[in-house]
């Protein structure tokens, strides 16, 4: 499964495969990423994502294959990863600001680079006013919401996103949607969106891959096409999504 | 949006109820020694304990050290026991929780010691300290150590492991999880111990005065016996249990002043 042609490959997914003991889950997937493209994965329930998105973090290593950053074998420690999470994952005795900040200061930012960056990411994200309040004082989705500024913050090579809006309610979740595609286009990310959520996929992804039932593999690739900002109702977006939920009714 | 705390009144019945409470008690026990019923050579009725009380504030006798250097000792060996016990304690149960090889090797350690009663330690006190502080402070510190280890060790062990989770996505190392992540985590869990050790302190250094003193609150207590002053017995009690009550108040503003953060 390749990016376009004419786009330079940051990630290359190579031979991926995971077994728990005798249990094959992740089998054989490879893919690339491209340089700034936006990916959602979306398959059945228990298809193995959170093992394969584990697996693409380091938290849980491979039984085989590799993961390449920039031709580099992929490790947090030397690369710019983050991952927002399902579940809410604020430290609640930080501020907002403090919380945006984390991942830069584990990284070593330096301080007015650091800084600099947090006042940016916080204005860019409509945080700023809310900076100094604590995760327990602010909504659900302002929580999700500061995850996410603190993904964008440390301006990640590839950044993963594992159902990050599953939580909350429809129309919330488009307008993250929105602000998250504002984000990806102004910081130009690498995303990884993880969702069962098939509208969702099809409405922030630039490709879409289908992920087949265990064992994993990546059984269709959907590129979406569809200029921005995308229509739920477009006709062509309507036919994609349903594209994508026939691929992964028939497993 | 500023946050608010949520007000609840108390009904004043439940002040008086308090007040009640507290001058039946007393009324009932002056009654029952006043008339007799009970002997004033087992029990000493509050009214003699106040006149005692008075006087032991200005008077060393008979007991060798007025009220005011009884509280005093008592409460010294209390506090440097008690911040020995955090200053070991508190370090010790974290690394406990943390880092697997401090686990191993102070587990056992721990779990052998903590079940001996502290006051089964004084008489070896004795033998190497003396009856001077030190060997009291030490006795008062091995009875005060257990909850912070526990607290601290089990607060590092509860953290949430999607937070580090979350910073090992980050690349954080285990030293930056470990004073980032499970330490604030911790904190509740540590200032709760901060309340129970100090019960355990105060409750073993009276434990430790009785039989190894020469001033102390546990010491009068002790001294009433000697002397057969049921009053002095009671004395010390009642300091004791006002002691215990006015530091367990200290604590609790101090934990709400510093946690306000965490638990809003």
């Amino acid at each position: 499964m390749g990016a376009s042609p004419d786009r330079r490959v940051k990630i290359q997914v190579k031979n991926l495969t995971k077994r728990f003991g005798d249990l094959l889950v992740l089998n054989n997937i490879s893919f690339d990423v491209a340089d700034g493209e936006f990916i959602s994965i979306v398959g059945p329930t228990g298809c193995g994502k959170t093992t394969f998105l584990n697996t693409l973090t380091k938290l849980i290593p491979a039984t085989e294959g590799s993961i390449l950053i920039d031709g580099k074998e992929a490790d947090p420690k030397t690369h710019n990863l983050a991952f927002v999470f399902q579940e809410p994952t604020c430290l609640p005795w930080r501020t907002v600001r403090d919380n945006v900040a984390f991942g830069m200061e584990v990284k070593g930012f330096p301080k007015d680079k650091l800084e600099e960056r947090l006042e940016y990411i916080l204005k860019l994200v409509g945080l700023s006013d809310c900076a100094n309040l604590y995760p327990n004082q602010i909504s659900a989705s302002m929580v999700q919401r500061v995850a996410v500024a603190r993904a964008f913050a440390v301006e990640p090579d590839l950044l993963l996103m594992d159902e990050p809006y599953g939580q909350l309610d429809v129309k919330l979740r488009y307008y993250l949607e929105d602000e998250l595609i504002r984000l990806w286009e102004t910081l130009k990310a690498t995303v990884i969106f993880v969702t069962h959520n098939i509208e969702e996929a099809v409405y922030v992804a630039e490709r879409i891959l289908v992920l087949s039932n265990k064992p994993t593999t990546i059984k269709a690739e959907v590129h979406v096409d569809l200029p921005r900002p995308r229509s739920l109702v477009d006709p062509k977006f309507i036919e994609i999504r349903k594209k994508v939920t026939e691929l992964i009714r028939w497993w | 949006m500023p946050y608010e705390e949520v007000k609840v009144k108390q009904p004043i019945i439940f002040k008086i109820l308090a007040i009640l409470s507290l001058l039946t008690f007393f009324g009932v026990w002056e009654f029952i020694v006043d008339a007799g019923i009970v002997p004033s050579t087992m029990l000493a009725a509050p009214s003699k304990v106040a006149i005692l009380f008075v006087k032991k504030l200005t008077q060393a006798n008979p007991d060798g050290a007025t009220l005011g250097a009884h509280a005093w000792m008592s409460a010294k060996e209390a506090v440097t026991a008690y911040v020995l016990a955090i200053i070991v304690g508190v370090p010790l149960g974290l690394f406990m929780g943390w880092f697997k090889v401090v686990r191993g090797l102070a587990r056992p350690i721990f779990e052998m010691i903590r079940p001996i009663p502290p006051i089964a330690w004084i008489p070896l006190c004795i033998f190497w300290f003396g009856i001077g502080i030190w060997g009291k402070v030490y006795i008062i510190w091995i009875a005060g150590i257990v909850p912070f280890t526990i607290n601290s060790w089990v607060g590092v062990n509860m953290t949430d492991p999607a937070l580090i989770q979350m910073a090992r996505t980050y690349g954080a190392t285990d030293w930056q999880i470990f004073t980032k992540i499970c330490i604030p985590s911790a904190l509740p869990m540590i200032f709760g111990a901060l309340q129970i050790s100090l019960a355990y302190c105060w409750t073993n250094l009276v434990g430790a005065e009785l039989l190894a003193a020469d001033k102390g609150l546990g010491f009068l207590i002790e001294m009433g016996r000697r002397l057969a002053m049921p009053e002095m017995v009671v004395l010390g009690m009642v300091c004791v249990g006002i002691g215990g009550a006015l530091i367990g108040i200290v604590v609790d503003v101090l934990e709400r002043r510093l946690l306000a953060g965490i638990r809003r």
